[in-house]
C-alpha cells in the first residue's frame, strides 16, 4: 500500500519540484508589472540596491547616489515576496557627476529580515583615482597620533569641515550596511547626520571609527539614532557593527565576501535578457 | 511728538556691545534704532524721545561720541504722519533688503525683520497680514503682494510648515524679494500681479522653526502639548480635514506624523484654513517642503485619481521641465500617493477638495546627500530653479481662470 502511494507521489513530487529546480517559485504564474519610473517603490528599491553596493564596495571614494530610474519591473511571487528589476543611473556621491548605470534586482522576501540584492554597474570614474584617494585617506588616518573627533557633520547649515569629509564618507559607507539591513519594501532610509565621530587608534592595519549617526526613515519621518563601529582596510570588506536605539542588541556584518543575500560585479557585462 | 532723530557716528572704537546696554540702562530703552547698529564706522540713527533728550546728549558728549541731529521734531498725529514715518524709515533704511544675505540661513527674528523691511521698501505692493498666533503665541504672518482690486483671484505659497526643512523658509525669503524685483520688469510676473494677488507665508510653523535654531535642528512638528503624553507636537501636514486620521498618519503623539486630536487642532493650520475660507477666491495653492525633489498633486489620502488629474499632471510636467532648464536638476512628479507615500490629512488634499484646483506640493533639494542640512550655497540656486516652476504654475493659473 505504502509503496503504491509512494510511486504515485513520486511523479507528482517531481512535477512540483521542477519549477523550484529552475529557480522559479511554485505556480500559479507570477504577475509581472512594469512600473512608472517615478514610482516611489521603484526609487526606494533602487536606493536599497545602492546601499548594498556602497557597503560591499567599502570605499569612501567610490560611493554612489541614485541618479534616475530608467526602467522598473515588479514581479510578485506569491507566498515568497516581491522582486524588483531595476535599471538606474548613478552619481558620484561627492561631485554628483554621472558615474554609470546599474542593473539590479532587489528581492523583498517575506521570511528573510533583509532584502536580497544583485547589482551590476558600469563605472565611468577612474578606478586608479579611487584607489589613490582611498589610500590617501587611509594613510592619513593611520598616521594620526591623536584620534580624529568631530560633531554634527554636516552642521545645521550643511557645512562639512574638509578635514572631516573622508570620515563622513566612511560613515556613509558604514551606514549603507545598516540601511540595507533595515530597509523593507515600504521603509527606506537616508543618513541624515553624523552626530559624533571618534577614531580608535589601533596597532593593526585597519582604521577604526566609532560613529553616532542619525537616520531619516521614510515614510514614518522618524529620526533614528544609531551607533556604528566601522573597521576598514582599503581593498577589504568593510566591517560594521551597529546598534540602533530602537533595537536591543548589536548587529554585525559578516566577514568575507559574497553572502547569500546578494552579489555584485564590478563591471556590467550581462544582456538585458530579463527585462 | 515723537522726538528727535540722532545720527550717531562712532569716533572711538567702542564695541556695540559696550555702548548700547549702557545707553539702554541710561534712558530706559526708549530708543528706537532706525538704522544699525552696524560696524564701527557705520552711523547709527536713533530716535530719541524728548524726555530722554538731555540724558542722551550728556551721555554722548561725555563719551566723545559725535552725533548730528537729522530730524529735530518728528510730528505724530494721524495716518498722514504714519505714512510720513514710513517714508522716513524708508529713507533711512534704503539698503536693508538689498544688503540682506539671501545666501544664508536666518533666524525667525531675522526673517520677521526682513518682512518689515520689505513692506517698508515697497508699501504700494506688499503688506503684512497677521493670520493668527502659533501655539506658543508667536504671530503668524503672511505677505500680500497686490496691485489693487478687491479680493482678486489669488495664488497662495507657503514655506516652512515643517520646521526642519530650512531650504524652504530660505527660498520663501528669496521669492518675496524676487516678486518685488520682478514687478514692472518681468512682463509675465507683472501681468500675473496685475490680475491676481499673491499670498506668501514664509514661516508657517514659527514655534518649530525657533526650536530648530535653539534646541533640535531636526524638529518637524508644531510645539503643541498633547494631553496625556510626554511627547510634544503635531504634524501640521497631517492635521487637515482631508482623509483625516487614516493610515497615512499616526495616532501616536510621539510620532513624527501624529495627526493631532482632531482636524485643524493646530493653530498654525486653523489660521490658514480660516484665511482660505474667508478669502474665498484662491485659485492656486502651493505648499513647499523638502527634500527628495518632487512636484506633487492630490491625492495623498486615497489612490482614487483626482478629477483634474490629467490637467494637474500636464502642469506638473511643464513646471518640472522649467525647473530643470536652469541647472539640470531632476525632479519626479505625480500624485502624492504614487510618488512619495500615502499621507492622510495633508494640506493640498484639503485645498483641492475646497475647490482650489491648482493645488501642488514641492519637495525641494536634495535627493538625500545632505537632506535637511542643505548647504547654504545651494539656497539661491534652489530658489531660482524653483521659481521657474512656480512661474509656470502661476502663469497657467492666470491664463486658465475658473
Amino acid at each position: 500500500m505504502q509503496r503504491q502511494s509512494a510511486a504515485r507521489l513520486g511523479p507528482l513530487l517531481l512535477l512540483l519540484l521542477l519549477p523550484l529546480a529552475w529557480g522559479k517559485g511554485p505556480s500559479p504564474p507570477r504577475a509581472a508589472e512594469e512600473l512608472q519610473v517615478s514610482n516611489r517603490l521603484a526609487g526606494q528599491a533602487a536606493r536599497v540596491a545602492l546601499h548594498y553596493l556602497n557597503y560591499r564596495l567599502g570605499s569612501p571614494s567610490a560611493l554612489r547616489a541614485l541618479g534616475q530610474v530608467r526602467k522598473a519591473t515588479l514581479k510578485t511571487i506569491p507566498g515568497i515576496g516581491h522582486k524588483y528589476y531595476l535599471q538606474f543611473t548613478t552619481e558620484d556621491y561627492k561631485s554628483s557627476l554621472n558615474v554609470g548605470t546599474c542593473l539590479a534586482t532587489v528581492f523583498y522576501l517575506k521570511r528573510k529580515p533583509r532584502p536580497a540584492v544583485n547589482i551590476n554597474c558600469t563605472y565611468t570614474k577612474d578606478q586608479k583615482q579611487i584607489r589613490e584617494d582611498d589610500y590617501s585617506f587611509y594613510k592619513k588616518m593611520r598616521q594620526q597620533t591623536k584620534p580624529i573627533i568631530g560633531n554634527d557633520i554636516p552642521d545645521s547649515y550643511g557645512n562639512i569641515e574638509p578635514a572631516l569629509e573622508p570620515a563622513w564618507a566612511l560613515a556613509v559607507a558604514g551606514s549603507s550596511y545598516l540601511m540595507w539591513e533595515k530597509s523593507t519594501e515600504n521603509l527606506g532610509y537616508f543618513m541624515a547626520q553624523v552626530k559624533n565621530v571618534k577614531q580608535w587608534i589601533t596597532k593593526d592595519d585597519s582604521i577604526d571609527f566609532d560613529y553616532s549617526v542619525v537616520l531619516h526613515e521614510i515614510p514614518t519621518q522618524e529620526m533614528i539614532s544609531c551607533h556604528l563601529r566601522v573597521i576598514w582596510t582599503p581593498g577589504h570588506p568593510l566591517k560594521v557593527k551597529y546598534f540602533c536605539l530602537s533595537e536591543n542588541q548589536w548587529s554585525e556584518s559578516e566577514e568575507g565576501s559574497g553572502t547569500e543575500s546578494g552579489s555584485t560585479n564590478g563591471i556590467f557585462n550581462e544582456k538585458e535578457a530579463h527585462f | 511728538r515723537l522726538g528727535i532723530i540722532f545720527a550717531i557716528h562712532h569716533l572711538i572704537p567702542l564695541s556695540i556691545a559696550g555702548v548700547w546696554p549702557f545707553l539702554c540702562s541710561y534712558v530706559l530703552c526708549q530708543l528706537d534704532f532706525w538704522r544699525g547698529p552696524g560696524g564701527q564706522d557705520v552711523p547709527i540713527d536713533v530716535q530719541v524721545p524728548f524726555a530722554s533728550l538731555q540724558a542722551v546728549k550728556i551721555f554722548l558728549e561725555s563719551n566723545c561720541i559725535r552725533y548730528s541731529i537729522l530730524i529735530d521734531d518728528l510730528q505724530v498725529s494721524s495716518l498722514v504722519d504714519e505714512e510720513q514715518t514710513q517714508m522716513i524709515r524708508q529713507h533711512f533704511m534704503p539698503r536693508s533688503v538689498e544688503t540682506f544675505n539671501y545666501a544664508s540661513y536666518h533666524t525667525l527674528d531675522e526673517i520677521y525683520d526682513f518682512m518689515d523691511l520689505l513692506v517698508a521698501a515697497n508699501p504700494n505692493l506688499v503688506s503684512k497680514i497677521q493670520i493668527g498666533n502659533s501655539y506658543e503665541g508667536r504671530p503668524i504672518y503672511v505677505l500680500k503682494f497686490s496691485t489693487g482690486g478687491t479680493k482678486r483671484p489669488a495664488i497662495w505659497l507657503d514655506t516652512g510648515i515643517h520646521s526642519r526643512e530650512w531650504i524652504t523658509q530660505a527660498s520663501g525669503v528669496w521669492f518675496a524679494k524676487k516678486i518685488v524685483d520682478s514687478y514692472g520688469k518681468d512682463p509675465s510676473l507683472t501681468s500675473i500681479l496685475d490680475n491676481l494677488d499673491i499670498f506668501l507665508e514664509i514661516v508657517t510653523n514659527p514655534d518649530g522653526f525657533a526650536f530648530t535654531h535653539t534646541t533640535n535642528r531636526m524638529w518637524r512638528k508644531t510645539k503643541s502639548v498633547n494631553a496625556g503624553s510626554a511627547c510634544i507636537g503635531v504634524d501640521p501636514n497631517r492635521n487637515w480635514d482631508a482623509g483625516f486620521g487614516g493610515d497615512g498618519a499616526s495616532s501616536n503623539p510621539c510620532s513624527e506624523t501624529y495627526h493631532g486630536p482632531y482636524a485643524n487642532s493646530e493653530r498654525e493650520v486653523k489660521a490658514i484654513v480660516d484665511f482660505v475660507k474667508s478669502h474665498g477666491n484662491i485659485k492656486a495653492f502651493i505648499s513647499i517642503h523638502s527634500y527628495t525633489q518632487l512636484l506633487l498633486y492630490p491625492y495623498g489620502y486615497t489612490s482614487t485619481r483626482a478629477a483634474d488629474y490629467q490637467e494637474l499632471d500636464n502642469i506638473a510636467k511643464a513646471a518640472v521641465a522649467a525647473l530643470s532648464s536652469l541647472y539640470g536638476t531632476q525632479y519626479r512628479y505625480g500624485s502624492i500617493i504614487t510618488t512619495i507615500y500615502q499621507a492622510n490629512g495633508g494640506t493640498i488634499d484639503w485645498t483641492y477638495n475646497q475647490g482650489i484646483k491648482y493645488s501642488f506640493t514641492f519637495e525641494l533639494r536634495d535627493t538625500g546627500r545632505y537632506g535637511f542640512l542643505l548647504p547654504a550655497n545651494q539656497i539661491i540656486p534652489t530658489a531660482k530653479e524653483t521659481w521657474l516652476a512656480l512661474m509656470t504654475i502661476m502663469e497657467y493659473t492666470r491664463d486658465h481662470p475658473y
